[in-house]
């Protein structure tokens, strides 16, 4: 696979360069601590070092409320609508971007969402090695510490101002070199880029799950009636916090309105959350989860066991993003998936 | 028809309601024919997602038995939240959108040749009806056609007329139950529907069931055996009611453990769902 090194100074000129074609978002500060990509704008300051951003990608790809049908209530008409900006995410971390390649998946799984496809057919991705990792975080234990497909590009800081940049796609490639010439990295940068991306491995796996991702499935498995269920989801808000903030849930409600004229309306997805009590109600009142254990659980056996047993990886990157977000300070898949190990192993 | 580029599993197909059937308070028996001119192409079993503009879509099984020819279909819808009222609200010659036909279901061909026992409870008769109307329609492919059907009392229950035809044939059983009488004149079975099992002299070995109803019937009907012979769980399909949103086994609302009930359901065999916990 091809590299390139970039210098710091020449990136302005690039980002002008893809600002003319796509929206440009970039990791920035926006309170001391806290990250979120936001539109990248000329002399604006690109939070380089940022550990964890507030929000996920997915409200690029899937967003929180999006249009999907328009129709016509006097002949009963309807036309899908779909919305695809050209975008560009510079800054991508890994494990953001796996829980990206699993959206890919799951969305293309079945029934090709094509809605979905649009999106993503039209955001490049560039990634970029953390520099520094959450308190939280478990990424690297999680499988998700290196994605080898999604970006277009991979940036790993090799040098205070050097930029190692691995060629993921063709596209990628093109807008790399949209400003003219770049130097061709050596084998010594290629070293250099490796031993960097080591370092951060071995810092990141110094905290996270107590065995191998591999077996997270098989322990979910002898795991339905644990008591931790029962224990943890006692002080559970049923606020719907973590799946929010959660890269990799995507369940969705459809909603419809009428215009002013009652005559035409627009029907559209929004994310629900799984632990909101409204999530399985029907008419009648029949609720199938009704309980908090039960929403609790559905939760951790998606992440440990459903979406692992469709595509061999479990549905939690290990972003750490729930674990900030639960004000009752139970949503840590950590604890939970170290604990039933410790139990079923 | 290939589907163009805009095309969109979400997008509703316009259908005009051309009959309406009180069947009891609640229940409502919908005819509809698609705008297109086409058949709706459904196996028995499946289900399709009813559009009244500005109010919503809900899932509602299809009762007519496949047809080839036409583009009528039947549904039949208990009132009883927003989408189902204003159902219930639309004059002969309004339009609904449908999408879909969705699904799994009963496994027709499987049946040929075997005995069918139908349990329906409650409004489960609604989607058995499209398989019973089915294999009534090729009599000849099938063995003995049994059909029984508990409801909760005499002034709940259903296409009366057409259970009142059906039990005058001579090649299909019917027996009726219903779980208390009330305060009505009924002369029949009182008792819950397992209550009927024991009058059917089955060949067990030889015996598909198709059975709808609430999740306690299952349980109880699954356990059955008559005299020392049990029906075999692999020959027992069931149907699994979940909300349902999108239909694509996409939106997560209608999953059962791991499995999508809009997709792999909602007809399931029933040992495919025996190991899933949230399943009955
Ligand atoms: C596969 C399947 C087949 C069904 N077949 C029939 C049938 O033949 N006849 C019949 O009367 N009913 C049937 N139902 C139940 C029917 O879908 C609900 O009664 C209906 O959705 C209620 O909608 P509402 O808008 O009137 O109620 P509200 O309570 O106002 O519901 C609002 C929305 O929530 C969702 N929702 C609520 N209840 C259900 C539910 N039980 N299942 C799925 N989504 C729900 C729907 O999107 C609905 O539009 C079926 C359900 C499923 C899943
Ligand atoms: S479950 Fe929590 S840690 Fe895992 S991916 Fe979702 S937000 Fe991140
Ligand atoms: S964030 Fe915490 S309190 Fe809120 S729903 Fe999730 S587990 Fe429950
Ligand atoms: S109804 Fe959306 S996944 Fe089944």
């Amino acid at each position: 696979m091809s590299a390139y090194i970039v210098y710091q100074d020449q990136l302005p000129g690039l980002f002008r360069l893809w600002a003319k074609i796509y929206k440009v978002h970039v990791p920035v500060q926006t309170a001391p601590g806290f990250y979120d990509f936001a539109p990248w704008e000329p002399g604006g300051e690109v939070a380089w070092d940022y550990d964890l951003t507030v929000n996920p990608l997915k409200r690029f790809l899937l967003p929180p409320r999006e249009d999907l049908v328009v129709f016509d209530a006097r002949d009963y008409t309807a036309k899908g609508v779909f919305e695809a900006p050209q975008q560009l995410l510079f800054g991508v971390h890994p494990y953001d971007l796996r829980a990206v390649a699993q959206l890919d998946q799951l969305m293309e799984h079945g029934s090709p969402d094509k809605n979905y496809r649009r999106r993503r057919d039209n955001t490049v991705i560039f990634a970029m090695e953390p520099l520094r990792i959450a308190p939280d975080a478990f990424w690297s234990t999680m499988g998700a510490g290196r994605a080898d497909i999604g970006f277009d590009l991979y940036w790993t800081k090799i040098g205070p101002a050097t930029f190692f940049v691995e060629v993921g796609t063709a596209r990628g490639e093109e807008l790399l070199l949209a400003g003219g010439e770049v130097e061709r990295a050596s084998a010594a940068h290629h070293e250099a880029a490796r031993r960097t991306r080591e370092a951060t491995r071995r810092h990141a796996d110094a905290h996270g799950l107590k065995f191998p991702w591999q077996e997270l499935a098989r322990v979910m498995a002898k795991a339905w009636d644990d008591s931790i269920w029962r224990e943890k989801s006692s002080m559970c808000l049923a606020c719907g916090s973590c799946n929010l903030v959660c890269p990799t849930c995507y369940c969705f409600d459809i909603r419809e309105e009428m215009d002013e004229t009652m005559t035409r309306g627009r029907r559209w997805r929004q994310w629900d959350a799984c632990m909101l009590p409204s999530f399985a109600l029907v008419a009648g009142g029949h609720n199938f989860r009704a309980k908090h254990l039960e929403r609790y659980r559905h939760r951790y056996f998606r992440k440990g066991k459903y979406i692992f047993d469709m595509i061999g990886e479990p549905g939690c990157v290990g972003c750490g993003r729930c674990i900030k977000a639960c004000t009752a300070r139970i949503a840590n898949p950590l604890t939970v998936f170290n604990r039933l190990w410790e139990e079923y192993a | 028809m290939t589907p163009g580029k805009d095309f969109t599993p979400y997008a509703p197909r316009p259908a005009t309601l051309v009959r309406k059937v009180r069947l009891s308070d609640f229940v409502t028996l919908f005819e509809f024919e698609q705008d297109n001119g086409r058949p709706l192409a459904h196996k028995p079993g499946q289900f399709i997602q009813v559009s009244v503009y500005g109010v919503g879509e809900a899932p509602f099984s299809i009762s007519s038995r496949p047809k080839a020819g036409t583009n009528s279909f039947e549904i039949a819808v208990r009132n009883i939240g927003s989408v189902t009222s204003a159902l219930h609200a639309l004059p002969v010659g309004a339009k609904v959108g449908i999408r879909g036909p969705f699904g799994s279901y009963f496994p027709v061909q499987e049946f040929v040749g075997k005995d069918t026992l139908f349990v329906a409870g409650g409004l489960g008769y609604i989607p058995l009806r499209s398989l019973l109307r089915y294999q009534l329609r090729h009599r000849d492919e099938f063995g003995r056609i049994m059909l029984l059907i508990g409801t909760r009392s005499p002034s709940e229950r259903i296409f009366v007329d057409e259970i009142e035809k059906l039990s005058q044939r001579d090649d299909i059983e019917v027996m009726e139950t219903v779980d208390c009488v009330g305060d009505s004149c009924w002369q029949g079975n009182v008792g819950v529907i397992t209550t009927l099992l024991p009058k059917v002299r089955l060949d067990v070995e030889n015996t598909y069931v198709a059975m709808v109803g609430p999740p306690v019937m299952y349980r109880f009907v699954i356990g059955a055996c008559v005299g020392d012979q049990c029906i075999s769980p692999e020959r027992i399909y069931v149907s699994l009611e979940r909300k349902m949103k999108c239909g694509l086994g996409k939106c997560g609302h209608c999953q059962i453990n791991g499995v999508s009930a809009c997709v792999s359901g909602p007809v399931f065999r029933y040992t495919d769902i025996e190991p899933l916990k949230e399943a009955l």
